[in-house]
């Protein structure tokens, strides 16, 4: 079983990247950065922008 | 972590624990119950587990002792003493304490243990919103990704004051463009389309332009110093003429006194002198050898030679003064040469080709004499100033041109900037609103599982008060506060602080335990409830007492320790299910022996124990037969409604529940006695009527009263075969009627039985035959 941080963690990643907000090849980073407590506003900025400039192939 | 079966555990030298206490496990049950008096040990053995477990002792704590490890040894012992050691079907893991706190070994299988004391459930129900959140913090803890999001609202702040700044900035880039534009003339078509075509225009030109006119005046600069040097030059050589004159003069003046043969006397002097150094004071002329005058000869050849010394002075000077005459005239070439070239270089500096058309020069070439260059000067006049203007307007020009250019270039770089921020912005806001969304949400359904569980537990303890009538939520006006809520008499969301009573506080206190210790891997935790049935009401226990059966199947292992000694009662008269549930009792504790471990045994295992001695003893099978009989006969009379006397006292005799049960029940009752399952999970039974028993008893119950309760005479002549066939009927009773494993036929939700847990015994008839 997960903890809470990681539940919500995946969930959160999952849902942003079914948005098109992030790609799907930053979810697992994400989600362990983010359970970890250690995403910081340059991860956030950096994904984002990947998510909006970097087209991923249909 | 592990979660095999738990075999034993060895508690040394903690708290109560003065000598090593060892309790095993049951293998195949995964409940324990401690029952003891207060002071019996029941709490060590929970804070044995805690140390184990957590590395804590729990029991001590919030009772004013401050740092409680001081106190975790028993008396008389050091702090390493202490040990405690878990085996399981798997390993050994032993805990004592080190100098950084409680060490494990080995520490993988440090067991996973939740401990809830009684206190622990009145504080956490009694305490403050926010001390109630602690409680649940760890199930609900997302902090981790609590961070994720400030840094996210943090980065949207960030951004929305970038997109902030970078709109001034454009602004201002416009607001200068359309200055420049004003200053300009207003050029159509409008400021913008005009900056863009001016940035474009290339200032190479203005640039060269500039340059030669730079030029021009420089190499004319250059020229200037000229016409003074020439002059100061020409003086200079006029001064060493004169001079050169003064000399010429001079020697020849000093020639007229020497002879004309001056030079080749000189020459002869000099080296009779020399002669006369070598030779002094000679006979005779070393020319002529004649004596007359040789004496003083030396004298008279210095005197001669000092008239000749004046004279190669003034030559010297002369010398000197023809070469100063000569280094002039040199000079004054020099300069020319120089001037000429520098003349030659500014005709060329007229003639550049990046020379602003109309620029204005000399009206005539630069003299070739370099005496006539000042008047050429004259000419010249204010020309250099004319150039300097000149440069300067094309200098600024391209200064103006460079400031629009890098004006254009940061409003296009800001615009640039602008619409990018204006693409992530909505995105950083989108993704803002995901992350609280779910946080929310996920909290939300965390404690709406919580909720629904509490209640879920509540209802098995209090039916018709627990299902969709208990909440815990998230104040969202506070952070970290918890409250709670509950249905009173239709009012629903009141805290149940202050309507419920004590024993329902205590019952939603344990309900509210329990479902967090089951959120997280069940599994593996071995959970403690320690004395948790304190003010539990009567009616609610045995519901109370069947929820925790219930949920400890949940758990890799249940322990439970209780003073409420009904609880002992009951196990001891079967009327629990034992199935699954390990019994065991403590004794007073002393602080010679420390705890000690009895094991309770239900009495239908004491009366086939006595019955089975060698001789069996007729009065105390009698006496412990006759008190089970009346249980079964309390059991089934109250089951359907039988007819007793009515006494105050409600102390009905043997006799008084035999006759109860009349004819048509006995005949009635029956009981299925599950033999076996098939394959396919279908169950057999055999039918065993209780009416042969029942009868049997009636017949011989007098022997209960005759051996069993009283001093009798009488029972000098009867048979103590019959002693212990009425003991032995009871057995046969008992076993057909309840299994002691699932306990006593009680549920009716058939509707036409009544059956044990597991259907293992089915007792008709469901209702009284009139």
């Amino acid at each position: 079983m997960n903890s809470p941080s990681i539940e919500l963690a995946q969930n959160i990643a999952s849902r942003l990247s079914t948005a098109n907000l992030i790609n799907a090849d930053d979810i697992e980073s994400i989600t362990a950065k983010m359970s970890e407590g250690k995403l910081k506003k340059e991860d956030w900025r950096l994904a984002i922008e990947k998510g909006v400039y970097t087209k991923e192939e249909p | 972590m592990s979660n095999s079966a738990l075999k034993s555990i060895v508690i040394e030298h903690l708290r109560g624990s003065t000598q090593p206490f060892i309790l095993p496990f049951d293998k195949g049950k995964n409940l324990t119950i401690i029952y003891g008096d207060n002071a019996s040990g029941k709490s060590t053995i929970c804070d044995g587990i805690e140390f184990i477990g957590s590395g804590r002792v729990g029991s001590l704590d919030n009772r004013g002792l401050g740092k409680t490890n001081p106190y975790w040894c028993s008396i008389g012992k050091k702090p390493s003493d202490v040990s405690v050691s878990i085996e399981t079907e798997d390993a050994v893991c032993s805990a004592t304490i080190g100098t950084a706190g409680v060490i494990a070994t080995p520490p993988q299988e440090r067991p996973r243990v939740q401990i809830i004391r009684r206190a622990q459930i009145q504080d956490s129900i009694e305490a403050p919103p926010a001390s109630r959140y602690s409680v649940i913090k760890p199930f609900i803890d997302i902090s981790g990704v609590e961070a994720g999001e400030a840094a996210l609202r943090e980065l949207v702040r960030n951004v929305t004051g970038e997109q902030e700044i970078a709109i001034a900035r454009v602004n201002e880039n416009r607001s200068a463009i359309v200055q420049f534009w004003e200053e300009a003339g207003n050029p159509p078509p409008d400021p913008y389309s005009w900056a863009e075509i001016e940035s474009k225009q290339d200032t190479s030109s203005i640039k060269a332009e500039a340059d030669s006119l730079n030029n021009l005046k420089k190499t004319f600069d250059q020229l200037t110093p000229y016409p003074e040097r020439y002059k100061n030059a020409q003086d200079a050589l006029d001064e060493a003429r004169n001079s050169l004159s003064a000399t010429e003069h001079d020697l020849d003046e000093n020639v007229k006194i020497v002879s004309a043969e001056a030079s080749d006397i000189l020459s002869v002097l000099v080296t009779m002198k020399d002669y006369l150094s070598a030779h002094p004071d000679p006979a005779v002329c070393p020319v002529c050898e004649s004596a007359e005058k040789a004496s003083g000869l030396s004298e008279r050849i210095d005197d001669r030679l000092k008239s000749f010394e004046t004279l190669q002075e003034i030559q010297t000077e002369k010398k000197s003064a023809e070469d100063q005459v000569m280094r002039l005239k040199q000079r004054i070439e020099d300069i020319k040469q120089e001037a000429l070239e520098l003349a030659t270089n500014f005709e060329k500096m007229t003639k550049q080709e990046s020379l602003p058309g109309g620029t204005t020069l000399p009206q005539r070439a630069i003299p070739k004499e370099l005496s006539e260059w000042e008047a050429w000067f004259q000419e010249c006049g204010e020309l250099p100033e004319i150039w300097s203007k000149a440069e300067n307007v094309r200098g600024e020009r391209n200064q103006y041109l460079n400031t629009l250019k890098k004006a254009i270039t940061t409003y296009h770089e800001n615009y640039l900037t602008l619409e990018e921020l204006a693409v992530l912005l909505p995105k950083l806001k989108d993704t803002l609103a995901i992350v609280e969304e779910e946080r929310r949400q996920f909290t939300d359904n965390k404690l709406k599982e919580i909720s629904d569980e509490v209640g879920r537990l509540y209802e098995l303890v209090h039916p018709g008060e627990g299902l969709d009538k208990i909440s815990i939520a998230l104040d969202p006006a506070k952070r970290a506060s918890l409250e709670m809520g509950a249905s009173f008499l239709g009012l629903d969301g009141v805290p149940p602080q202050a309507y419920f009573s004590d024993s329902h506080l205590d019952t939603l206190g344990l309900c509210i335990f329990l479902a967090l210790a089951a959120l997280e891997k069940p599994d593996e935790t071995i959970l403690v409830l320690d004395d948790v049935l304190g003010s539990i009401d009567e009616p609610h226990v045995d519901r109370l007492i069947e929820m925790i059966y219930q949920e400890a199947m949940k758990f890799r292992h249940c322990i439970i320790t209780t003073h409420y000694r009904p609880w002992k009662q009951k196990l001891r008269w079967g009327w629990l299910k034992t199935g699954q549930c390990q019994f065991v009792e403590l004794t007073k504790w002393t602080a010679q022996d420390g705890m000690i471990l009895i094991h309770a045994i239900p009495d239908i295992e004491r009366l086939r124990i006595l019955i089975g001695e060698t001789p069996p003893d007729p009065q105390l099978v009698c006496s412990k037969a006759g008190v089970i009989l009346e249980a079964i006969l309390d059991f089934l009379t109250q089951h359907y409604e039988c007819r007793v006397p009515r006494r105050a006292e409600r102390n009905f005799t043997l006799g008084d529940l035999l006759l109860a049960i009349s004819k048509k029940l006995r005949q009635a009752l029956l009981v299925d006695v599950l033999i076996g399952t098939d394959a396919t999970g279908i169950a057999s039974y055999k039918t065993v009527p209780l009416a042969p028993m029942l009868e049997e008893l009636t017949r011989i119950a007098q022997v209960r009263n005759v051996f069993g309760a009283h001093f009798n005479e009488i029972s000098f002549d009867l048979l103590e075969s019959d002693a212990i066939g009425f003991g032995q009927t009871v057995v046969d009773l008992f076993e057909t009627l309840v299994d002691e494993v699932k306990g006593w036929p009680r549920n009716g939700k058939s509707g036409s039985y009544w059956a044990t847990g597991g259907e293992t015994r089915r007792l008709h008839p469901y209702v009284r035959p009139e």
